[in-house]
C-alpha cells in the first residue's frame, strides 16, 4: 500500500524546521517498493496548538498529551509519519493517537527518507530490523 | 529455547540491574526502551540510596530504531555523571539497541577518562534470563575494571554466590558464608551489600582464590577470572544448609586453602555441638512422625532445589519426591547439576527435572503419591498447588510474595536451624 510522509522543511532539501514552527509540510508519497516522490507542498495550519492543560487527570492511562484538537495535527493525519527537526512531547502524543509517527532528525531529507522508507518496508514485509541503525553492520547494499 | 507459559520464575537479562544495585553506590544506566526498568523492578528491598527503578535511561523510541540511539546514550551517560553521585556507572543494554546494532561498547569506551568508572554489560533479553544477566555484569566488572595484580594477599578469598534479589536471601546467605570462611582463619571479600562496594571490587585481583557457592551461576565468571587475573577457583556447587553440608563445606574450603586439619576439625566439632544442641532439644518434635510430611518437593532455581534437597534428606531424614529446577539451567551444565541430586546420603537419589512450565510441574505434583501431606517448598505459585494437594507449603524461591526477608538466611548451621523453624512453623499450624 502506498503511504505518505510529511516533512517539515523550509527549502525542500533539509529537515530544518521544528514541527510547531514549520510554515509548510512537504508531502511525499511512497510506493510499494519504497520509491518515493514529492506529492504536494501543504501549507501548515497556523495554529500549532500549544500546551493545554489536561482536564481529566489522564484517568490513569498515563499522559496522552493535551486533549485539545490540534489543527496542525489534523492537517497531516493522512500521513504515516512526520519528519521534523524537533517536536514536543505533547504534540507527539497527539500524533500518536492518530497513528502518525514522528521522527525528530536533522540533515538531508533524502537521507532520512531513505532510512525511514527502508524501515517501513521491512516492517511491512515482516523482515528483521537487525542492524537497522548501524550501517557498518549491514552496509548500504544490505538495503537492496 | 525456553518457554514461559505461565508462572514466571525469572526475568530477562536486563534485570541484572538488580545485581548492579546490590553493589553499594553503583547505578545502572539503561540503554533501553521506556518501561523496561519498571517491568523488572518488582523486587523486594531494592529502594535506598537510589530508587528501585528510576534509573537514567535513554528511553529509546522508533526514531532511534531507524537512526540509531548512540547519541542519546552518550548524552545520557554524560549527564548521569554530572547529576548522579555514584561510584560506578554500569550501562546495561536492552533488546532494541542490540537488535538494531547500536555500538554501545564504543560509546562507553569514550568515557574511559571520566571522573568515575563507566562500564557496559550486554543484557539484551533475547540473550537469556537474569541469571545470565548477572553473569554478564560480573564479567563486565572483570573485563573492564580489573587488572591482574602482582600482589597476593595471604588468605584473601573472594566469595561468589547466587543472584542478588532473585534469591531473596542473597545478602543473609552471603554474610553467613563470609562468617564461615572467616572462622576458618581466612579473609572473605564480597562485593554485594552493605559496606562492600567499589573498594572490595578493587581487592578482587589480590585474592588467593575465588570461592563459588552455586550449582552453575557464576562458573563462567570464575573461569574468566582464572584466565584474566590468574586467580584459581574452588567451585562448591551446593549452598550449604544445616550441619551435614556445612561441615562438608568447611572441610573442602579449608583443605583448598591449606588450613591445618586440626583447626578445621575443631571448628566443625564446635559448630556441630552447637547445632545438635538445638536439634536434640526439639527431638521429640522431629521424631513425632505425624507432624512432618514423609516426602517433599522443591520447586526452585538450581541453588535452592539442590541445597534444600540435600538438607532435607541428609539432616532431616525426609525422602525426596521429584525436584524441579526452574532457572532454565543452560544445557552445558544440566548433566552436572542433575548428578548432584544423586549424591545424597543413605544411597538415596533424587529424581529431578529442568522445567520452567508451572502447569506441567503442578500436574506432576498432583499425580504423585506423597504418602500423606506433601511438603512443598517453592515460589509463590506453588501456594495454589499446595492448597489443592493439602500440602505444607513454604515460599523460598522467587517470586516471594507473602513473606518479608530482610537479613535472614538459610546458609550455614544457623541457616539450617532457620529453615527448620520455617518449615515446622508451617507444619504446626495444622497440629496445634
Amino acid at each position: 500500500m502506498p503511504y505518505k510522509i510529511a516533512v517539515a522543511s523550509s527549502d525542500g532539501e533539509n529537515i530544518d524546521m521544528n514541527f510547531g514552527a514549520a510554515h509548510e509540510f512537504f508531502i511525499y508519497e511512497v510506493g510499494e517498493e519504497g520509491e518515493y516522490a514529492l506529492l504536494e507542498i501543504r501549507e501548515a495550519q497556523k495554529e500549532a496548538g500549544g500546551l493545554s492543560f489536561c482536564q481529566d487527570g489522564c484517568k490513569g492511562r498515563g499522559c496522552e498529551g493535551s486533549h485539545e484538537n490540534q489543527p496542525r495535527v489534523d492537517s497531516i493525519t493522512d500521513c504515516r509519519c512526520v519528519i521534523c527537526k524537533k517536536i514536543g512531547f505533547h504534540i507527539q502524543k497527539q500524533l500518536e493517537k492518530k497513528a502518525v509517527g514522528a521522527f525528530d532528525v536533522e540533515g538531508k531529507i533524502e537521507d532520512a527518507m531513505e532510512k525511514i522508507t527502508w524501515y517501513f518496508h521491512r516492517m511491512d514485509h515482516h523482515q528483521s530490523l537487525r542492524g537497522m541503525a548501524n550501517e557498518t553492520l549491514i552496509g548500504k547494499e544490505g538495503r537492496e | 529455547m525456553a518457554k514461559i507459559l505461565d508462572k514466571q520464575r525469572y526475568k530477562c537479562a536486563m534485570s541484572a540491574m538488580q545485581t548492579v544495585q546490590a553493589i553499594e553506590r553503583a547505578i545502572p544506566v539503561l540503554h533501553s526502551g521506556p518501561g523496561c526498568a519498571q517491568k523488572l523492578s518488582n523486587s523486594s528491598g531494592s529502594s535506598g540510596y537510589f530508587s528501585p527503578n528510576i534509573y537514567p535511561c535513554t528511553s529509546i523510541n522508533e526514531r532511534d530504531v531507524v537512526f540509531g540511539g548512540v547519541k542519546k546514550l552518550e548524552s545520557t551517560i554524560k549527564h548521569s555523571l554530572d547529576v548522579i553521585d555514584a561510584d560506578l556507572y554500569v550501562v546495561l543494554t536492552g533488546c532494541i539497541p542490540e537488535i538494531v546494532g547500536d555500538n554501545t561498547e564504543e560509546v562507553v569506551e569514550g568515557f574511559q577518562d571520566a571522573k568515575k568508572p563507566v562500564i557496559y554489560a550486554s543484557t539484551a533479553g533475547f540473550k537469556g534470563n537474569n541469571y545470565k544477566g548477572h553473569e554478564q555484569v560480573v564479567d563486565a566488572i572483570i573485563d573492564q575494571l580489573l587488572e591482574r595484580s602482582d600482589i597476593r594477599v595471604k588468605n584473601l578469598v573472594n566469595i561468589w554466590a547466587d543472584v542478588p534479589y532473585q534469591d531473596e536471601f542473597w545478602l543473609g546467605n552471603l554474610r553467613e558464608l563470609e562468617k564461615l570462611v572467616k572462622e576458618l582463619g581466612l579473609t572473605p571479600n564480597t562485593i554485594f551489600g552493605y559496606q562492600r562496594g567499589l573498594s572490595n571490587i578493587k581487592r578482587i585481583p589480590q585474592a588467593e582464590f575465588n570461592l563459588l557457592v552455586s550449582p552453575w551461576v557464576g562458573l563462567n565468571n570464575m573461569k574468566n577470572m582464572e584466565k584474566k587475573l590468574g586467580i584459581p577457583y574452588l567451585h562448591y556447587p551446593t549452598l550449604p544448609i544445616g550441619a551435614f553440608e556445612t561441615s562438608k563445606f568447611l572441610r573442602e574450603v579449608g583443605r583448598f586453602a591449606r588450613v591445618p586439619e586440626e583447626k578445621i576439625e575443631s571448628l566443625i566439632a564446635e559448630k556441630e555441638a552447637y547445632y545438635y544442641y538445638y536439634i536434640e532439644r526439639y527431638a521429640d518434635l522431629f521424631l513425632e512422625t505425624r507432624v512432618m510430611s514423609k516426602q517433599f518437593t522443591v520447586v526452585a532455581d538450581a541453588q535452592y532445589a539442590l541445597g534444600i534437597t540435600k538438607f532435607l534428606v541428609n539432616d532431616l531424614g525426609l525422602f525426596p519426591a521429584k525436584q524441579f529446577v526452574t532457572d532454565d539451567t543452560p544445557r552445558e551444565f544440566r548433566e552436572k547439576v542433575c548428578s548432584y541430586f544423586k549424591e545424597l546420603n543413605f544411597g538415596i537419589e533424587a529424581e529431578m527435572s529442568f522445567e520452567t512450565d508451572g502447569y506441567k510441574i503442578h500436574n506432576e505434583i498432583k499425580a504423585h503419591d506423597y504418602h500423606g501431606y506433601p511438603l512443598i517448598l517453592g515460589g509463590h505459585w506453588e501456594k495454589e498447588i499446595a492448597k489443592q494437594t493439602d500440602a505444607h507449603f513454604l515460599n523460598v524461591s522467587w517470586p516471594v510474595n507473602e513473606r518479608l526477608v530482610m537479613n535472614s538466611y538459610y546458609a550455614g548451621y544457623d541457616g539450617g536451624l532457620k529453615l527448620i523453624e520455617d518449615i515446622y512453623s508451617v507444619a504446626r499450624t495444622r497440629f496445634n
